[in-house]
């Protein structure tokens, strides 16, 4: 795995262990995570593991040679409007604009940094000449031609207006949505923050210095080259850059081989084709390539669940069809997609979290999602917000995490399923992308809604029917309260997390979602100082359950508290959960990594997968002993704060 | 909490997965009615539903997915009520195969345009058209020209209009979700329209 090169750690090391003596998960005791002798340091790993074939060299080359035109550091951003005017009739320095977009924010240092490709093949296809190079290269974008057809009404849904004024760092827009400046936003817990209503900084295009300066771009675009969907900036003026990328894409594909990444100075470029469709991030965020491909797929997945994989079949009656149309309204929910990538660990963890309830509560739920099932329903979820409640399948069928996951973004951003019950066709990817099923949702108050899914486009009177069965129980058995009380007081907090494991036995089901002192002021222990942190300097964990395809992780507390924070940590997880899961997982894998912002701990068995976060001058001894205990606390409450016996979820 | 609920009432017998879906009533004094709107993205529909059902206007806009179901009784002069049980259909070109699902069995169609927008009032026609084809035979059609408050930017003079629905046997009227002009009478002139089941001797 490409370590991050840009590792600041003057400590780092890692170890991996995988002849624990305790090994077996079946076995009681529990597995136990054992103090290690500290381990090598990990080996430098090949950064260039593949063949670099011939026609990734021409087109490094390529890529080589626009980079030295704007290898001045002055250079920066004046004129550039200017040069990209030009480039709308001189492909040659719309090349020139393409290295810029790569460059654009990116300290003039790292220019020279080198770049190499990584491809899906080794195919060998030296035929390919300069000249042929060049000759796809220049023509895609006149070609591409895109004149806006007006669409009447659609004005509506253009978005708030970003400023376009830049400031001199790289604007990384999770965060502060509102402010090209976007500085650092103290508030808390991410999840409730999103404010994300259609495109933002719509007026932006490639020309536009703040576009330039976006850390993390996304587009889609058809295999003609027409833009389908951009983060930033609006489609149709992006144009031109989209032809460039298809013609990186192309032109690799030519070649027999596949392009994946790019890597230019400090941004890199990953490529995910799906049919006549590509996906492509721009980023400077350093997160590992198979992070960014995996949200790569979930943006796919988005796209699916909104229109299915059958619109490939508008390609093949028509290549250059524009497919923007069909996805009209729908900027809110990818933006907000890509807004749950930051905060969010379902995104990497391919797994689904459950909002902490009591037992019998939950059952409550479960049985008479139950009933329903058994009547023509296909699958029945009780959520809320992102957190399910309950959810079940008829028969056969499982959801996938994922398709949980898309599902609830796509429901909780379009605002009009709050104001109504509505009935909408809704394709799940992982169940079956080709076909869509029908999906009722209705809202019982503003975070808690239903979602009812069939295969019969005729049933909304009798999925009504459903849901009005549904809420009489759910209101007599007093679940939509207990789900609001959990909603202020539920989860696991590191601070409660008690030194003596034994302590806890018995007191289970009183503690979770138990109003304690200091509830609603997080980080305020219950002696009332401020938090800092769980024993042994422990700041955050995770814990995914492999069979149960859930996860539970706890409340962020001091000193994870700004955004920024949470979502660095959670990048850092995600760094870890990609370094863990290249390889073959033995039965058990662990590692440990120290750098100046965190000890992370991570510890892989058959059956979990744990993820903690301790103070950077944490004990190793005493983390390990704390995660531990962590597994044991998770153990205790687990049938509060997972879904337990629910339909099988193996496919 | 209670868990009284942990064992809840199982109504047996349950109808699986049928259709009651019925376009009318029999009942002459409350008569129920599918109704549904069509109408190109943006040019009102959910703000008129939400007027006319709510009281309401949210100027944000909230894009229809796939459709919203909402109903609402109103009260006529000769005593009688009419429940309408509305569709409010989306707008979105990815919807429009769909729509057949949401208008199937409609006692009445309301097609919306805007009257700034000759592109909507152009896509209200082909509404027309598909319903006239594959519509239920006698339901009771409406054209309506919504945003009639943006009346400098008015691109659909009224009498395209008019003259549009007198040649479709449709009835029609401009109003506002903004303002509630006409909505209210937009409903109320549909309700008077409707065929009346004979009344049981
Ligand atoms: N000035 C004015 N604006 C209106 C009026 N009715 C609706 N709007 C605005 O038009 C926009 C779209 O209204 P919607 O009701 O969401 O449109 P729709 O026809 O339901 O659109 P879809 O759900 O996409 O099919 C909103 O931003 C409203 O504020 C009106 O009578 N006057
Ligand atoms: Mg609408």
């Amino acid at each position: 795995m490409p370590s991050d090169s840009n590792s600041t750690s003057s400590n780092y090391s890692s170890g991996r262990d995988d002849e624990n003596p305790n090994s077996d998960p079946n076995s009681k005791p529990e597995p136990q995570l054992e103090p290690e002798p500290e381990p090598e340091p990990e080996p430098e790993p090949n950064k260039n593991p593949h063949l670099i074939d011939q026609s990734l060299d021409a087109l490094e080359n390529q890529l080589a040679s626009i980079s030295m035109s704007s290898r001045s550091p002055t250079v920066t951003f004046e004129g550039e409007e200017e040069d990209d005017v030009e480039s709308r009739e001189q492909p040659k320095s719309m090349n020139g604009s393409f290295s810029e977009e790569i460059e654009a924010g990116g300290d003039a240092d790292s220019l020279e940094v080198g770049r190499h490709f990584e491809s899906d093949s080794k195919a060998e296809s030296s035929g390919v000449n300069g000249e042929n190079i060049s000759f796809t290269w220049l023509d895609a974008p006149e070609v591409d031609e895109v004149e806006r057809p007006l669409s009447p009404g659609s004005s509506g849904y253009a978005g708030e207006m970003g400023s376009t004024s830049g400031g001199d760092e790289i604007v990384d827009d999770d965060e502060d949505d509102s402010d090209i400046r976007g500085v650092e936003n103290d508030g808390v817990l991410g999840s409730n923050n999103q404010s994300v209503s259609g495109k933002r900084h719509a007026d932006e295009d490639d020309a536009s210095v703040s576009w330039r300066k976006r850390k993390k771009h996304f587009f889609i675009l058809s295999h003609s080259g027409k833009p389908i969907y951009s983060r930033y900036g609006d489609e149709y003026k992006l144009a031109g850059f989209s032809a460039t990328l298809q013609a990186i894409i192309s032109f690799v594909e030519n070649g027999g081989d596949r392009v994946n990444l790019v890597r230019a100075g400090k941004h890199q470029v990953v490529f995910l084709v799906k049919g006549p469709i590509y996906l492509v991030c721009i980023s400077c965020t350093e997160e590992p390539y198979e992070s960014l491909k995996g949200q790569l797929e979930l943006l796919y997945g988005q796209m699916i669940l909104i229109l299915t994989k059958s619109v490939n079949r508008c390609f093949e009656k028509n290549p250059k069809f524009d497919m923007t149309s069909l996805l009209g309204g729908t900027d809110a929910v990818f933006s907000s997609l890509i807004h749950s990538l930051s905060w969010n660990p379902a995104t990497f963890l391919h797994a689904y979290s459950c909002l902490p309830l009591a037992y019998a509560t939950r059952q409550a739920a479960a049985s008479i999602l139950q009933d329903v099932a058994g009547s023509g329903v296909l699958f029945a979820l009780l959520m809320c917000k992102h957190k399910v409640i309950s959810l079940v399948s008829a028969q056969k069928a499982s959801l996938h995490p994922d398709d949980i996951l898309l599902l609830s973004n796509f429901i909780m951003s379009s605002e009009s399923f709050r104001t109504s019950e509505s009935f909408s066709p809704i394709c799940l990817p992982r169940y079956n992308p080709m076909a869509f099923l029908y999906a009722y949702v209705h809202y019982f108050d503003i975070d808690t809604y239903v979602v009812l899914l069939t295969t019969s486009s005729d049933a909304f009177y009798h999925l009504k029917d459903c849901r009005i069965r549904i809420e009489i129980v759910l209101s007599n058995s007093n679940v939509l309260s207990e789900v609001q009380r959990s909603l202020v007081d539920g989860g696991m907090r590191i601070e409660d997390l008690l030194v003596e494991p034994t302590s806890r036995a018995g007191a289970v089901s009183s503690h979770l979602g138990q109003p304690r002192p200091g509830a609603g002021t997080p980080g305020r222990t219950a002696d009332g100082s401020i938090g800092i942190g769980g024993p042994a300097g422990l700041w955050h964990f995770v814990y995914r359950s492999i069979y149960l395809d859930q996860y539970v992780s706890s409340e962020f507390s001091p000193p994870i508290n700004s955004l920024r924070q949470q979502k660095r940590l959670y990048r850092a997880y995600q760094r870890l959960y990609a370094s863990m899961h290249e390889k073959a997982i033995g039965p058990h894998k662990t590692q440990f990594r120290r750098d100046e912002n965190y000890v992370l701990l991570c510890w892989v068995t058959q059956d979990f997968e744990l993820f903690a976060a301790f103070d950077p001058l944490a004990d190793k001894a005493l983390a390990i002993k704390v995660c531990n205990r962590v597994c044991q606390w998770v153990k205790d409450v687990e049938n509060e704060i997972f879904l337990l016996g629910a339909s099988p979820f193996s496919w | 909490m209670g868990c009284a609920s942990s064992a809840p009432e199982r109504s047996a017998g349950q109808i699986g997965g049928v259709n009651l879906d019925n376009g009318g009533a029999n009942d002459p004094k409350n008569l129920k009615v599918k109704l549904v709107l069509l109408g190109d993205s943006g040019v009102g529909k959910s703000c008129i539903v939400l007027r006319f059902v709510r009281g309401q206007f949210d100027p944000t806009s909230k894009v229809t997915i796939g459709a919203s179901f909402l109903s609402q009784t109103i009260a006529l002069q000769d005593s009688t009520t009419v429940k309408f049980e509305i569709w409010d259909t989306a707008g979105q070109e990815r919807y429009a195969a769909l729509a057949p699902l949401y208008y199937r069995g409609a006692a009445v169609s309301i097609i919306v345009y805007d009257i700034t927008s000759p592109e909507s009032f152009h896509k209200a026609q082909y509404w027309v058209k598909e319903l006239q084809k594959h519509g239920s035979p006698d339901i009771v059609m409406a054209l309506v020209g919504n945003k009639a408050d943006l009346n400098e930017k008015r691109e659909v003079p009224t009498q395209d209009g008019i003259d549009y629905a007198e040649k479709n046997g449709m009835y029609f009227i401009e109003t506002s979700a903004k303002t509630a002009d006409n909505i209210n009478q937009l409903f109320e002139e549909i309700a008077k329209r409707l065929p009346r089941p004979a009344p049981p001797s």
